[in-house]
């Protein structure tokens, strides 16, 4: 305890540094920039904004990204409120009351409600990540290859199945990912797979590539075609920004109850926002003495989602880090930035690379009050960047989209892959097959292979170690179990 | 109820493209070392994987549709029927950006990719349009070769741009 202490003023003498402040104060500014952009959720925001950081040391990079990070949620509820378009499933629940409150001629409480509440739950949740990181360490300090696949399986299993409206849907996307993780060099034997003598595919599909079609150009196409020649309706700011004391009142125990929902379903390997912050709805709705206010504009119904969207997200840091596994499009993506500095998170990085991690653990607590100061009183200028018209935004966000992707390798391959992630994208959009699980499976597919050989190498090919190690066997029974259940229970009922 | 021919082909794409891993697979080396599994393992277990899941889709799609989908109506999701032009409009600024970029440059290619999006989302203001796309590609191209040290190449341009870029 007191040395976590000690290692978090460490990590704050690293990010308190003028150069890294700065880097953290850009994070957020441009975060919060692409972030506002309508159908620019957080994950893509990341994606297109990495080659920004090529210049930086690993720790001002990181920097900027927890920067990005937070500044692409925030950006992402101002255009909720305002405009009604989520940018991704967790702002759905955001969006209900809050677009509502907007209507209302509320804008400014809600908005403050969220940047607030954003501020409370995500700076609770980095302490609960501060103090728990270590502990998971230690934990996974002792796990074998077996446990590391039952982690990952697990992982799979949540973010495909579990999550959405389809459980086979959601697994079609999480095989296509590991489909497209399989191609390039085996890592363990050297022969290479799926790359059809193309060079450029021996490295394998990029992550960020693939984040980028999927989110931007399959975004672009399907938005041209379905929803270029409607009217618009942004909804102004009248009035104060400022909450009244009933506001507050209101507001706070939302915050709270909230932070307790989201934090514990985004540190346990079972993903996504999306279930939190429905839950904080349905909450809030329930113990709030204004439900005649539900479906008009009643601020808990804001101030609760936004502030668990915030500590579940922030929450997910906790598997990242310690474990490297990532349970959201948008982590998946920090992932592929760690790896590109040569990073690989997981409990030896708290060891070897103790000045990152800390770097990057205090910075989340400053990008938090970086957010508070800088984006309520500017939110002036978020207003206006939501008014380019539409054209000519998509223009730009395909410009900066096809940039992210082109850059990694000046590669005209990574080009045609991403229109050809673009229309795989339009077809998942359209067909309601969930887009996060390829994303995940992508990334996720190569470390889990490759601790499930390195698992029975040491068992000498014997694929009993997954069920005779306890750990591993219990992680994999409850996958099983979230799978199969489910499924049993609906054809149980039919009958 | 009919089966919907879009549910039927996705359905089905699933299981042929299982097959063909599946035949890929077959193609892969099978020595695994001491762990006793090979490159080829995993290909296997995905291609099997997405020959199930496309039966499955496909039986969903004869029994009734895909379960809890969205809305196959546009009107019912908030959205305005299908406009072929503006989706054929926006893949060409993309494909011409992919043929322009290694020959015309990263500035050009940019400035056609921007215009003809803009196009696709209602823009009749072509001439404009360019011009932003070539003002933004140009701050962007300086901006990563002079200051971030990434080389994009600068094309027909070479001569305008002073030897920046490749």
């Amino acid at each position: 305890m007191g040395d976590t202490f000690g290692l978090l003023m460490h990590g704050f003498s690293i990010a308190l540094t003028p150069l890294n402040l700065l880097w953290g104060f850009v994070g957020v500014m441009l975060g919060t920039f692409i972030g506002v952009l309508p159908g620019v959720g957080p994950a893509l925001t990341v994606a297109m904004l990495m080659p920004l950081t090529v210049k930086l040391d690993p720790t001002g990079a990181l920097i900027m990204f927890a920067g990005i990070y937070y500044g692409a949620m925030y950006g992402g509820s101002t255009t909720t409120i305002l405009l009604n378009t989520p940018g991704e499933s967790a702002s759905i629940a955001t969006a209900l009351e809050g677009n509502l409150m907007a209507k209302n001629g509320r804008a400014g409480p809600a908005l403050a409600t969220c940047a607030i509440g954003s501020f409370v739950s995500g700076t609770i949740a980095t302490i609960l990540v501060t103090l728990l990181a270590p502990v998971v360490v230690e934990i996974a300090l002792k796990f074998g290859p077996a446990e590391y696949f039952a982690l990952m399986v697990f992982a799979f299993t949540t973010v495909s199945a579990v999550i959405g409206s389809s459980t086979v849907r959601g697994l079609t996307s999480l095989f296509l990912g590991l489909l497209l993780g399989v191609v390039g060099i085996d890592s363990q034997t050297g022969s290479s797979r799926f790359a059809f003598g193309v060079p450029e595919l021996l490295d394998g599909v990029d992550v960020v590539v693939l984040a980028v079609g999927l989110f931007a150009v399959g975004e672009a196409l399907y938005v041209s075609a379905y929803a270029s020649r409607l009217e618009e309706k942004m909804e102004e700011i009248k009035g104060s920004l400022w909450m009244s004391k009933e506001d507050w009142k209101r507001s706070w125990p939302a915050w709270l109850r909230a932070t307790a929902i989201g934090f514990p379903f985004g540190s346990i390997p079972a993903g996504g926002a999306e279930i939190p912050t429905f839950l904080s709805y349905a909450v809030e709705k329930k113990l709030t003495k204004y439900p005649e206010e539900f479906g008009k504009g009643a601020i808990e119904g804001v101030a609760g989602p936004e502030a668990a969207n915030n500590a579940s997200v922030t929450g997910a840091l906790v598997p990242l880090l310690t474990l490297g596994i990532p349970t959201s499009a948008t982590a998946a993506v920090l992932l592929s930035a760690f790896q590109n500095y040569g990073i690989s998170p997981g409990p030896l990085l708290f060891q070897m690379q103790a000045d990152l991690v800390w770097g990057l653990l205090a910075s989340l607590y400053i990008g938090n009050v970086l957010l508070l100061i800088l984006n309520l009183p500017l939110v002036g200028i978020w207003v206006k960047v939501l008014s380019i018209p539409q054209p000519l935004l998509y223009g730009g966000i395909l410009v900066f989209a096809t940039l992210g992707a082109y850059s990694l390798h000046q590669s005209v391959v990574d080009l045609i892959m991403l229109y050809v992630f673009g229309l795989l994208g339009f077809i998942m959009r359209r067909w309601d097959i969930p887009v996060a699980p390829a994303v995940i499976g992508l990334i996720l597919g190569p470390l889990a292979e490759t601790q499930a050989r390195r698992a029975l190498a040491i068992s000498q090919g014997d694929p009993s170690v997954f069920i005779t190690h306890p750990i591993s066997a219990s992680i994999l029974g409850l996958s099983f179990i979230l799978l199969v259940v489910p499924l049993i229970v609906r054809l149980v009922r039919r009958k | 109820m009919k089966a919907k021919p879009a549910e039927l082909i996705l359905a089905l794409s699933v299981v042929i493209l299982g097959i063909a891993v599946a035949l890929g697979t077959s193609q892969l080396s099978g020595a695994g070392g001491y762990a006793k599994v090979g490159p080829n393992v995993a290909p296997a277990v995905i291609a099997g994987a997405l020959i199930l899941l496309g039966i499955w889709l496909l039986y969903e799609a004869l029994s009734g549709g895909w379960r809890n989908a969205i809305a196959d109506d546009p009107k019912a999701r908030g959205e305005h029927r299908f406009h072929g032009s503006a989706f054929i409009w926006v893949s060409l600024g993309l494909i011409l950006q992919i043929v322009l970029i290694d020959r015309a440059g990263f500035v050009l290619a940019q400035a056609a990719l921007f215009a003809l999006v803009a196009r696709g989302f209602g823009s009749v203001k072509l001439p404009r349009d360019f011009a932003i796309g070539l003002l933004l590609g140009l701050s962007v191209f300086l901006f990563f070769v002079k200051f971030l040290n990434v080389n994009l190449p600068a094309g027909w341009l070479k001569p305008l741009l002073g030897g920046a870029g490749i």
